[in-house]
């Protein structure tokens, strides 16, 4: 009886020292500054969302096919105005900031989800 | 200073934007984007150098408007209005 006691008391004990162990764990996860980079992004769901952007994008006509090889001004008839503003509707859907020199080389849906592929602050 | 190059204008227009999009309030919001967005376009055909210039002037000046402005107008909160959908970010339309 007597071990059977102290085994229910270890037990116990090991279960408040887990609860305690584990509290400080679980606030540090959350602090943490870890951040996890754009793990969830994969191609396609990159390009599905640029490609829900064009088509929400009110010049867009909506008979247009947007697919990855879509070009902005040649496909959609978009002028350099037309395309900065789909841009700065691409950099809000994601939460980045293209830069202007990077912004004039994006012509395309595909070259788009090739620049988002490639930063890591993408989300 | 000489007439802005077609880079100047299209980083101009984006800032504009931007910052356009900060306003809290929908109809400030919109009324902005309308704004620049008309105004840029009707400006994109002008040939002579003086007014194309003051184009250039007056939309540096609202940039700087709405800066200030939209800075501003994040310190109040508004009421969303009818049209605006209350999930804005990442809502994929299935």
């Amino acid at each position: 009886m007597l071990s059977s006691m102290l085994r229910g008391s270890s037990v116990a004990l090991r279960t408040v020292s887990a609860r305690s162990l584990a509290r400080p764990v679980g606030v540090s996860a959350m602090m943490s500054p870890i951040r996890l980079y754009s793990s969830s992004l994969n191609k396609d769901e990159i390009s599905t969302r640029i490609i829900d952007v064009v088509k929400a994008f009110d010049k867009t006509t909506a008979s247009a096919q947007v697919t990855n090889e879509t070009h902005f001004a040649k496909d959609l008839g978009l002028d350099s105005l037309d395309t900065v503003e789909l841009l700065v509707a691409i950099e809000e859907e994601f939460d980045i900031e293209i830069p202007d020199k990077v912004a004039d080389e994006i012509k395309s849906v595909g070259e788009a989800v090739k620049y988002i592929e490639t930063n890591p602050e993408a989300n | 200073m000489s007439a802005p190059s077609r880079s100047q204008v299209l980083s101009l227009y984006k800032q504009i934007i931007k910052n356009a999009n900060g306003f809290n309030n929908y109809n400030f919001r919109n009324y902005f984007l309308r704004k620049a967005k008309t105004s840029f376009r009707n400006a994109s055909d002008l040939k002579d150098p003086v007014a194309i210039e003051e184009a250039w002037n007056t939309a540096k000046q609202e940039l700087g408007v709405l800066k200030r402005q939209s800075v501003i107008s994040q310190m109040y909160t508004f009421d969303k209005q009818v049209v605006e959908p209350l999930e804005q970010k990442h809502h994929i339309r299935s």
